[in-house]
């Protein structure tokens, strides 16, 4: 178990004339509770940047199915795309309205395995460590996807690339950078942050932030 | 035992411009503690909603200079903070900072010397409370200081620095301006690499303790230099700002 | 850390000394001259030399020598979580 403090906030002090952040009107109702709008994209970050090279790339789906799947970057390439634009909401606070993906959605990729009847969670994984856990049944139906492109172009190292997962209707920690593979669990375990005080589903909606939440 | 740092409301008594880009800011603490130069002090801001942001600013003033803190700010245009600092504060208002904090990054006279000073942009600030200090110590251990800015007036503390080595031929100043240099400048034009390092600490002949502090990028590149170049790495301390300036 | 990449999310990493702060507030003296041994490769750090990532979730503090995790720190609204799974240990000065 990790170690837990209390927090004591001190109440009352506020910043003549700083406004913080901003939830304008015209957006209101696409904001999710406790969320501001920006309008450039933040960096999330919990480590450095990985490099690996497209040609030692490779993109498994394993665990719970039949038989695991191994895609190269030109074979993934070959894969049938989606363009989607959806908000995404990180829960730092901030959310980002009309963001633009391209990429395989989790339904193309499960199309390639048999699933084993007993699988209800998914684990990602990354280059660099980074994991994260979501119910299977809230990636299907084109509520997931493995992006490559943002905006017309290659998704940027800083933001994932050369390949992250996205997941829109989670918050945008759920949405794995750098994403090498996806294994499938019959019971749900906590990644990451999970593992450390946030909340093991997530929903920006229902403001699911924290464990507790 | 130290004390608990707790967030503290200090009074803005005086705001100074430093270049066209930087300010420096002095505030009263109700508790001020000497702190060790080199720390920082974690300054927050609240907006009227309950939303907070918190950024850390080093300390530029020596702990000489009793009862008060200097903040030296480079604002970042895009940036959250340092606007507000710059552009909303005046004196008279109230910040909330907790420190001093941070006892890595630390250089006292009694730590000794040679000591060889690696600055980018804002990442001065540090370093100076530890020339002030030195000064105000009288101190008279060797010191160099290499300093990268892009352009003559992003020179922060220039005439105070200047001050400093006429009245002390143990302290030299090395400048570096990457984006345009003063008219006439003989000195280094160009980002700070293995070359100039190499040249700025021969006489100290790699015994020199080294303080590296700037933008994030820089930081790193003066440190696998200095790594590659065969010193210490225990002699090395760094301070990575993030992405101030670059 | 050799290679020098010019991307933001290398650009906002900055030193474990930063997070000085939030480790004083957990531990009640500075953390910053405590020496954490790294559990996957047994080097030997400063917290405050350590690799220092603060914008995230949560604040994530990395071996400068092989990149894990050393600790990791997440403040919610009603508490604050300290991991240090990939340290060994921290070895701290006695205090006189
Ligand atoms: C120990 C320490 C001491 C420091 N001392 C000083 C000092 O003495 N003087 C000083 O001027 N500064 C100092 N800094 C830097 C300072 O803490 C702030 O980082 C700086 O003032 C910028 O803050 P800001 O809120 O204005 O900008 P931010 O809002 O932090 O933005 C800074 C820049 O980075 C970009 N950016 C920020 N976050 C992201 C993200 N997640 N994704 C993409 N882009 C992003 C912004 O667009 C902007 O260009 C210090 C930093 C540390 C760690
Ligand atoms: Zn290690």
């Amino acid at each position: 178990m990790p170690l837990r403090y209390t927090i004591q906030p001190v109440a009352g002090f506020i910043s003549r004339g700083f406004l913080g952040r901003r939830r304008p009107a015209e957006v209101e109702n696409r904001l999710p509770p406790g969320q501001y709008l920006v309008t450039d994209f933040p960096v999330l970050s919990a480590g450095p940047t990985p490099h690996t090279p497209l040609d030692r790339w490779s993109f498994t789906i394993e665990g719970l199915v039949q038989s695991p799947v191994t895609w190269s970057w030109d074979e993934f390439q070959k894969l049938p795309t989606q363009t989607v634009t959806v908000d995404i909401s990180c829960v730092t606070k901030w959310t980002k309205l009309d963001t633009k993906w391209r990429g395989v959605t989790f339904d193309t990729l499960l199309q390639a395995v048999q699933v084993e009847p007993t699988a209800h969670y998914v684990m990602a994984y990354s280059d660099g460590g980074y994991t994260t856990n979501l119910p299977l049944d809230e990636m299907v139906n084109g509520q997931a996807f493995v992006a490559y492109e943002f905006d017309g172009k290659p998704l940027a190292p800083e933001h994932g690339g050369p390949a992250r997962l996205v997941v829109p209707h989670l918050y945008f920690w759920k949405s794995a950078k750098w994403i090498r593979g996806l294994r499938l669990m019959e019971r749900n375990a906590p990644g990451f942050w999970e593992s450390l005080g946030y909340h093991i589903h997530g929903d920006p909606w229902k403001e699911e932030r924290y464990s507790g939440d | 035992m130290q004390p608990l740092i707790e967030w503290q409301a200090g009074t803005v008594t005086e705001i100074r411009p430093e270049t066209p880009q930087t300010k420096s800011f002095t505030l009263a603490l109700p508790k001020w503690t000497a702190h060790r130069p080199g720390q920082h002090y974690d300054v927050r801001l609240t907006a009227p909603d309950g939303y907070q942001t918190q950024r850390s600013y080093s300390i530029a003033s020596a702990p000489e200079q009793v009862g008060e803190l200097e903040l030296t700010v480079e604002r970042i245009p895009d940036g959250e903070v340092s606007p507000y600092l710059h552009d909303v504060l005046v004196p008279g208002d109230q910040l909330e900072v907790r420190g001093p904090i941070g006892g890595y990054f630390v250089w006292e006279v009694g730590l000794g010397g040679p000591l060889l000073l690696v600055a980018g942009g804002s990442g001065i600030v540090p370093l100076m409370a530890m020339l002030r200090h030195r000064a105000a110590q009288r101190a008279t251990l060797p010191a160099r200081l290499l300093y990268s800015s892009r352009v003559p007036d992003g020179v922060i503390y220039r005439s105070e620095l200047v001050q400093l080595s006429d009245r002390d031929h143990a302290l030299e100043l090395f400048f570096t301006f990457t984006r345009q240099a003063p008219e006439g400048w003989t000195g280094y034009r160009r980002r700070i690499d293995e070359a100039m390092l190499t040249e700025v600490i021969r006489p100290f002949e790699e015994r020199a303790r080294v303080y590296v502090c700037g933008p994030t990028l820089l930081v790193e590149t003066v440190a696998n230099a200095l790594v590659r170049m065969g010193l210490p790495t225990e002699l090395i301390r760094t301070e990575r700002f993030g992405p101030t300036g670059s | 850390m050799e290679r020098i990449e010019a991307d933001m999310n290398t650009a906002l990493m900055v030193d474990g000394n930063a997070v000085a702060g939030e480790l004083q507030r957990i531990f009640g003296r500075d953390m910053t001259m405590a020496v954490a041994r790294c559990a996957g490769c047994a080097n030997e750090a400063e917290m405050g030399a350590l690799m220092a990532f603060t914008r995230g979730p949560g604040v994530v503090l990395r071996c400068p020598a092989c990149q894990a995790a050393i600790a990791r720190i997440v403040e919610t609204p009603s508490a604050i979580y300290l991991e240090a799974r990939g340290a060994t240990y921290l070895r701290l000065a006695a205090q006189s």
